[in-house]
């Protein structure tokens, strides 16, 4: 005779049995003799088919091919994705920028300090003097530069120096000097002053950038930065205080 | 081997072996190249095996499994997390075996087999444990080399790879009621089988 039970036992093996219902069924083989029979039958089939069954592993050249097929679609993305992200930023602002100054008349002037400062920002290596040192920065343009001029106190101040390099602007040179301010890059660019100019006009241009400029004791000074005005204007002022005769 | 249910990272892995478990320690939030092999690598054995069995070939089983990782490499951005990775590969598997050479093959015989798959007039109600414990590793997997396709693939889905029946009819795209009669089948021929071949050994 079959016990009724009979038909959980495949169940039971499978672990498919409801929790309570697996209790059911193990209270009851300890019960039924037959049905425990059945249960060690399933237990050493199910056993036999596993060993049996698990006959062939991957060979390893198409572990080796797969492997590879993954890594091959996987090299490109982060550096090279990377730097192309980041090369077409540059290249979408320098182009909107070349776009943006013509048609609205922007001193070309400003147009080509601003690319300057994108260069720098852009560039492994943005300066070629690295210090934090005033003392450091300046007499590395002597010799370099006809004409000199002072870098301000930055203690005490949530500037810092990042170094500077020689730039030139419509076949000047001048000194490009960089500064940080709450991880925001600003150039600083002084050249000569020339007899005849006014300091250019920067009312009302639309660059994304705040650029300053001023004129003082012989030097045409220009200020680029995405940093906030506020900070602009202040070491605007701190460089134009370092900079009073 | 023991059980162990895994979810990690909000993705169920199903009844996995824990080896499988252990290499996926990943965020599914990083590099999904790099997802995809820390969850899918481990599974290349058991894919491969699975292959195996079903095309009975090496080189068509290479293939398989290739195409296999391929489709699912492309698929991976659309697989949704919190549905059971496993299932997913195997189901893969399964739909590019169809497609094969001997899946459409099979599909034109063998599935009608099945449904006339006759039962036998033998039946075995006694339970033969020391018969199967004679059974040796080749025996068995001559056993299972018997079998129809669609036993077959129902009874390795379960026994080797521990799936729970629903997750075999969603490999598979049946009903559980089907999984569980294929499956009850399946072993009541491999019985038979050990009982036919072991008796005859043991008359002569």
């Amino acid at each position: 005779m079959k016990c009724e039970w009979r038909q959980d036992v495949s169940l039971y093996v499978d672990d498919e049995l409801e929790p309570a219902r697996q209790q059911e069924v193990a209270a009851h083989l300890r019960r039924c003799a037959e049905c425990a029979a059945a249960v060690m039958e399933h237990t050493e089939l199910k056993k036999a088919v596993r060993i049996a069954g698990r006959q062939f592993s991957a060979p390893p050249e198409l572990r080796a091919g797969i492997r590879e097929s993954l890594r091959s679609a996987d090299v490109r993305p982060p550096l090279w994705r990377w730097s192309f992200i980041v090369l077409s930023i540059v290249a979408v602002a320098v182009l909107g920028f070349v776009l943006f100054s013509i048609p609205r008349r922007i001193n070309p002037e400003i147009a080509e300090l601003v690319d300057q400062h994108i260069t720098t920002l852009a560039s492994a290596s943005p300066v070629d003097v690295v210090s934090s040192d005033r003392h450091t920065v300046k007499p590395w343009f002597q010799g370099k530069l006809p004409f000199s001029f002072n870098l301000p106190e930055l203690a005490n101040s949530r500037f810092t120096l990042a170094g500077g390099k020689v730039v030139y602007l419509g076949q000047t040179p001048g000194a490009e000097l960089l500064y940080e301010v709450s991880k925001h890059k600003i150039s600083i660019f002084v050249f000569q002053a020339r007899g005849n100019e006014r300091a250019a006009s920067l009312s009302n241009h639309n660059l994304a950038f705040t650029v300053n400029a001023w004129s003082q004791g012989g030097l045409r000074c220009y200020l680029v930065t995405d940093a906030s005005k506020e900070d602009a204007s202040q070491l605007a002022s701190m460089f134009q205080a370092a900079n009073r005769i | 081997m023991q059980d162990c249910k895994v979810s990690a990272g909000g993705i169920e892995l199903g009844r996995s072996n824990c080896v499988s478990a252990i290499a996926f320690r990943g965020d599914v939030s990083g590099l999904p190249n790099q997802d995809f092999e820390i969850l899918a690598l481990p599974l290349l054995d058991p894919l491969y095996n699975f292959a195996r069995w079903l095309c009975g070939d090496a080189d068509e089983a290479r293939d398989l499994v290739q195409e296999t990782f391929a489709k699912a490499l492309k698929g991976f951005a659309s697989f949704r997390q919190r549905t059971n990775f496993r299932a997913w590969m195997f189901t893969i598997l399964r739909n590019t075996f169809l497609t094969s050479r001997t899946g459409l093959e099979w599909r034109r015989t063998e599935q009608e087999d099945e449904e006339n798959f006759e039962e036998s007039a033998v039946t075995h109600d006694t339970p033969e444990i020391a018969l199967i414990r004679r059974a040796d590793t080749e025996m068995m997997q001559q056993a299972i080399a018997t079998l129809p396709l669609a036993f077959r693939e129902v009874l390795l889905l379960v026994d080797i790879e521990e799936m729970r029946y629903q997750e075999v009819a969603g490999v598979l795209r049946i009903p559980v009621g089907t999984v569980m009669s294929r499956l009850s089948r399946a072993r009541k021929q491999l019985r038979e089988y050990i009982v036919v071949t072991l008796g005859v050994k043991h008359e002569m």
